[in-house]
C-alpha cells in the first residue's frame, strides 16, 4: 500500500513539473505581451522589460520562477500591480471554494436522491419528471441558467439578492445555478447505475432471501451503485470548486475564475502561470486522492496497478 | 463505505453552513454614500504608476494635485498659488498648508520626489511618457542623465519650481494628474514593492481616502478628515462594486443597489427618458500604414477610403446611434482659446455621409497612379480586436468599401494585444483603433502623427504637419497657436492620414436623489468631489 501511494505521488510531481513547464513556455508564445497598450513607447516598453526582469534569457527567467516556486512563491502580478499571486489566491480561493462546497451539496445531495427515486420508479410520472429535471440540467448552460435564476429569483419576485456575495442569502442563487449542472449529471449517473444493479443476481439472491425492500435498497443498491459518482466526483470537485468564470461574473462573486480570464486577457504572466499551477496541484491532488480511495475501497485495482 | 459516505455527507454539510466569507456588516442609516460599480478591479493605487481610466477616477478621489480639474477649469490644489515665466517655461508654485491623512504636513520636496518617480527609469513607471514635457524628461526616463537633473525642484519646504522643455498651457491641467502628485519617500522605501497594494501602505491628500479595498469586489472610500478643503465634501463613502456583467448591474441600479450604472447601447433605447450622455474622450479612427508600397502609400487611395465610409450608418448600426460619427479628428469639446476648439475652429471635414462620387473620383486618380485598372485586383486587410462588436465593426467597414469602390477587403481578427502588438511593429495595412486624451488640447492627438512620434503607426510622414506641431509647441501667443493646430488637423485630414470614424458617447443612469455628480472626459470618468444627496 505504502508502495503504491507513494508512486501516485511521484507520478503527480512529475505531471505538475510538465504542466508548469509548458505553461511557462505557451504564455510566452502567445501573441502580444503584458505590456501592450494604446499608449505603449519603446522607451516605456524597455524600462518595464527590465523592471520585470524580461530582458534576461529565457531560460534564467524560467530557472528563477522555478526556484521561487519550488519555496511556494508564485511571484507578484503584473496587471494588479503590487499585489503577489499568493495574496489572490489567498483571498479568491475561499469565495470559489465556498460556493463550489455549496453548490457541490446541492448538487450531490439532491441528484443522488433523484437518481435513486428515479430508477426505483422507472417509467412511471416521477421517473419523467426526474429525467427532464437531468436533461435540462444537462442541456442548459451555466449562463442561462445564472441568468433565469437572476432574473425571476432577484430582479422579478425580489426574493433574493441580484448579485455579490455577503451573506447566505446572497449564495443561494449562485450555488443553484453552478451546481444544476452537476446534479443533472450525478442523478442521470446514479439513475443508471441503480438500473445497472437492479439485474444483478446479489439483489435477486437478497429478494429471494426475502430481505426487506428498503434493506436491499439500501445496503444492496445504493452502496454498488454509488461507486460511479465517486469516480466522477474527484474532477467535479476540483473544477467546481476553483471556480467558475461564467457564475462569478453574473453573480459579481470575486473568486478564482474572475482573476483567471481577466489574467488570461491582460496577458499576466505571472497570474496565468500561478493560478495554471495552482489548478494543476489541485486537480492532481483530487486524481491522487481518488486513486488512494480506490486502493482502499477495492484491493484489486491497488494490484492492477501498483 | 459507510462510514465514509456520512463523512462525506457531514464534509458538505459544513460546507454549506461553516466557511461563508464574512458577510458585511450593516449600514448605519444616516451617512450619504455614493455606489457606482466598474466591469473589473482598479489596477493599481500607486499615483505615478497608474494608466487606467479607474485608477485615474480613484486617484481623482483620493489625492490632490498642486493643481485640481474642477469640470474643465483648473483650479487651485495643494498649490494655492502659481506664477508661470513669460516663455511659458518656468513655473513656480507657491504649497498652502495641506495635511496628509496621517497628518503630516505635505511639502514641496514631496511633489519633487513623485515627479522624478514618474521619470526615473528604475521605477519604470508605464505612463512616464506624460512627463516628456518636463525639462530633460526624456534623457532622465531613457536613462541617458541622472533623475535629479530632471526640471523639477523644491525650493523651500512650500515652493515647488517645474522647468519645461517647451511651453504647454495645457501642463496646469495635467499637474491635477496623480503622476504628478506629492508621493511620500518615506512609504516608498518602507513597503517597496507592497507600496499602495493595501489602504493603509499609503496616505492621501484628496478629499477621500481608501478605507476598504477587496480585489475584485470593492473599493470603499471614505471623506478624508484632514483634505485642505473638507469643508466643501458633502458625502461620506464612495462605493466601488466590481461588476463584470452589465446586465447585472444594470439590475442593480434597477433594485436600488447603485446609485450610477452605465447602459449598455442594447438597452439605451429603453431607458431613453432618463440617462445622460457623456463624452469619455475616446476617438475611434482608422490607422493606415503608408509605409507598405502598395496602394496605401497614394493620398488619393487614403482620401477614397475616407470618402467611401458612411459613419452615420456605421454608428448607427454598431451602437444604436449612441456613439457619435466623427468626420473630422480632435474631439471637439477640448479646450480651445476661449471656448471650446470645437466652436472656435468648426470643420465638416469628411462628413457624416459617404460622398461615393468623390470617393470615386479619388480611386481613380489613385488608380491610375498606381496602373490598376479594375480596381476589384485591389485588396487590402482590415485588422481588428477578435471581439464580437469588432468583427460587426469590420463587417461594416468592409461593407462600405467594397461596394463603394470596388476593392476588396479582407477582414482579420487577432486577441487585443496582438492586434496593439502588430500596430507598433507596423505589421497592419489598415487597423481599427482609437485614442484617448491625456490633457484638454487638441495637442494630445495631433502629437501623434509627427514624424517623429513613437505612435506614429501609420509612418504619416509631412513636413507642413512637422511644422504646424512644432509651432505649436513653442508659440506662447495663445490664439497663434491654436490656429496651428488647426492648420495641423487640416493638414493631416487633407492627406488622408487616418479615417476617423466616431466618438465614443456614453449613457449613464444616476439616482435622482444626488446632485452634482460629474463627468469629464479626461482622467477621470465620474467627479464626485461636489456630489450630494438631498436630505431625506
Amino acid at each position: 500500500m505504502g508502495r503504491y501511494i507513494l508512486k501516485r505521488i511521484l507520478i503527480s510531481l512529475a505531471t505538475l513539473l510538465v504542466l508548469v513547464t509548458v505553461v511557462f513556455a505557451l504564455v510566452r508564445l502567445m501573441p502580444g505581451d503584458p505590456f501592450s497598450s494604446e499608449k505603449m513607447t519603446p522607451q516605456v516598453r524597455q524600462n518595464l522589460e527590465r523592471y520585470y526582469g524580461f530582458d534576461k534569457p529565457v531560460l534564467e527567467q524560467y530557472l528563477t520562477y522555478m526556484g521561487r516556486l519550488v519555496r511556494g512563491d508564485l511571484g507578484y502580478s503584473m496587471k494588479y500591480a503590487n499585489v503577489t499571486v499568493n495574496e489572490i489566491i489567498a483571498k479568491a480561493f475561499p469565495y470559489s471554494a465556498d460556493l463550489g462546497l455549496r453548490a457541490l451539496a446541492i448538487a450531490v445531495s439532491v441528484g443522488l436522491t433523484l437518481g435513486v427515486v428515479s430508477a426505483l420508479n422507472r417509467k412511471k410520472p416521477i421517473d419523467a419528471v426526474c429525467v427532464v429535471v437531468a436533461i435540462i440540467g444537462t442541456s442548459i448552460p451555466d449562463f442561462i441558467m445564472g441568468y433565469v435564476l437572476q432574473y425571476f429569483f432577484g430582479i422579478r419576485w425580489g426574493l433574493l439578492p441580484i448579485a455579490q456575495y455577503k451573506g447566505f442569502a446572497y449564495t443561494i442563487l449562485p450555488s443553484v445555478g453552478l451546481g444544476f449542472y452537476t446534479l443533472a449529471l450525478v442523478s442521470r449517473l446514479m439513475r443508471s447505475s441503480m438500473l445497472e444493479v437492479v439485474q444483478q443476481d446479489y439483489v435477486k439472491t437478497a429478494r429471494a432471501k426475502g430481505a426487506s425492500r428498503f434493506r436491499i435498497v439500501r445496503k444492496h443498491m445504493i452502496r454498488n451503485a454509488i461507486l460511479p459518482i465517486v469516480t466522477v466526483l474527484g474532477p467535479i470537485t476540483a473544477s467546481v470548486l476553483t471556480g467558475t468564470f461564467v457564475i462569478e461574473s453574473i453573480f459579481a462573486i470575486p473568486g478564482m475564475g474572475k482573476f483567471y480570464v481577466s489574467s488570461v486577457q491582460s496577458l499576466d504572466y505571472t497570474l496565468v502561470l500561478g493560478m495554471t499551477v495552482f489548478f494543476g496541484a489541485f486537480l492532481v491532488t483530487a486524481n491522487l486522492i481518488v486513486d488512494v480511495l480506490y486502493g482502499i475501497v477495492d484491493p484489486r485495482i491497488r494490484v492492477a496497478r501498483g | 463505505m459507510k462510514r465514509s459516505l456520512v463523512v462525506v455527507a457531514c464534509a458538505l454539510a459544513l460546507a454549506a453552513t461553516g466557511c461563508a466569507p464574512k458577510a458585511e456588516k450593516a449600514e448605519a442609516a444616516s451617512p450619504k454614500v455614493f455606489r457606482f460599480s466598474y466591469v473589473s478591479d482598479i489596477p493599481t493605487l500607486d499615483p505615478q504608476m497608474g494608466n487606467s481610466m479607474p485608477s485615474a477616477t480613484v486617484a481623482f478621489h483620493i489625492f490632490d494635485g498642486l493643481t485640481r480639474m474642477d469640470n474643465g477649469a483648473v483650479k487651485p490644489g495643494i498649490a494655492e498659488s502659481w506664477t508661470v515665466s513669460d516663455d511659458g517655461l518656468v513655473y513656480v508654485f507657491k504649497l498652502r498648508d495641506a495635511k496628509w491623512s496621517d497628518g503630516q504636513p505635505i511639502k514641496a520636496q514631496e511633489f519633487e520626489y513623485g515627479i522624478r518617480r514618474l521619470m526615473d527609469p528604475a521605477a519604470a513607471s508605464p505612463y512616464s511618457f506624460l512627463g516628456l514635457l518636463i525639462e530633460n524628461a526624456d534623457a532622465v526616463n531613457s536613462g541617458k542623465m541622472p533623475v535629479e537633473k530632471l526640471g523639477v525642484r523644491a525650493v523651500d519646504d512650500k515652493t515647488v519650481e517645474l522647468r519645461l522643455a517647451y511651453p504647454a498651457d495645457y501642463f496646469l491641467g495635467m499637474l491635477s494628474m496623480c503622476q504628478f502628485c506629492a508621493t511620500r519617500p518615506d512609504l516608498v522605501e518602507r513597503y517597496g514593492k507592497d507600496f499602495a497594494a493595501t489602504p493603509d501602505k499609503n496616505v492621501y491628500d484628496g478629499p477621500f481616502m481608501v478605507k476598504e479595498w477587496a480585489r475584485e469586489d470593492r473599493m470603499i472610500l471614505v471623506k478624508n478628515p484632514n483634505y485642505w478643503n473638507a469643508d466643501s465634501i458633502a458625502l461620506d463613502e464612495i462605493d466601488i462594486l466590481i461588476v463584470p456583467d452589465e446586465n447585472t448591474a444594470l439590475a442593480m441600479f434597477d433594485a436600488g443597489d447603485l446609485d450610477l450604472v452605465r447602459v449598455p447601447p442594447a438597452f439605451v433605447e429603453k431607458y431613453k427618458d432618463r440617462v445622460v450622455y457623456y463624452y469619455d474622450g475616446s476617438n475611434d479612427f482608422i490607422k493606415l500604414n503608408m509605409a507598405s508600397k502598395g496602394p496605401l502609400s497614394d493620398k488619393d487611395f487614403r482620401l477614397a477610403l475616407n470618402y467611401a465610409v458612411d459613419r452615420q450608418d456605421f454608428v448607427d448600426i454598431t451602437t444604436k446611434g449612441l456613439y457619435d460619427a466623427n468626420p473630422r479628428y480632435v474631439l471637439p469639446q477640448v479646450a480651445g482659446v476661449d471656448a471650446a476648439y470645437g466652436t472656435e475652429y468648426p470643420l465638416p471635414g469628411f462628413g457624416v455621409r459617404a460622398d461615393v462620387a468623390k470617393a470615386k473620383d479619388h480611386l481613380a486618380k489613385a488608380m491610375a497612379r498606381l496602373g490598376v485598372a479594375d480596381p476589384s485586383s485591389i485588396e487590402i486587410e482590415f485588422l481588428t480586436s477578435d471581439t464580437d462588436r469588432s468583427r460587426a465593426q469590420a463587417e461594416i467597414v468592409q461593407d462600405q468599401w467594397q461596394k463603394n469602390l470596388g476593392i476588396k477587403v479582407v477582414v482579420k481578427q487577432v486577441p487585443y494585444r496582438q492586434r496593439l502588438d502588430m500596430e507598433s511593429k507596423k505589421t497592419f495595412e489598415t487597423v481599427f483603433t482609437g485614442w484617448a486624451p491625456d490633457y484638454s488640447d487638441p495637442m494630445t492627438y495631433l502629437e501623434l502623427w509627427t514624424s517623429d512620434s513613437p505612435y506614429n503607426h501609420g509612418s504619416y510622414r509631412s513636413a507642413k504637419y512637422d511644422e504646424y506641431v512644432a509651432f505649436a509647441r513653442k508659440s506662447t501667443d495663445k490664439r497663434a497657436r491654436m490656429d496651428a493646430l488647426f492648420a495641423a488637423e487640416k493638414e493631416l485630414l487633407a492627406d488622408g492620414a487616418i479615417v476617423p470614424m466616431q466618438l465614443r458617447r456614453e449613457s449613464l443612469l444616476v439616482n435622482p436623489a444626488f446632485t452634482g455628480v460629474g463627468t469629464y472626459f479626461i482622467g477621470t470618468n465620474y467627479d464626485l468631489v461636489h456630489a450630494d444627496r438631498a436630505s431625506k
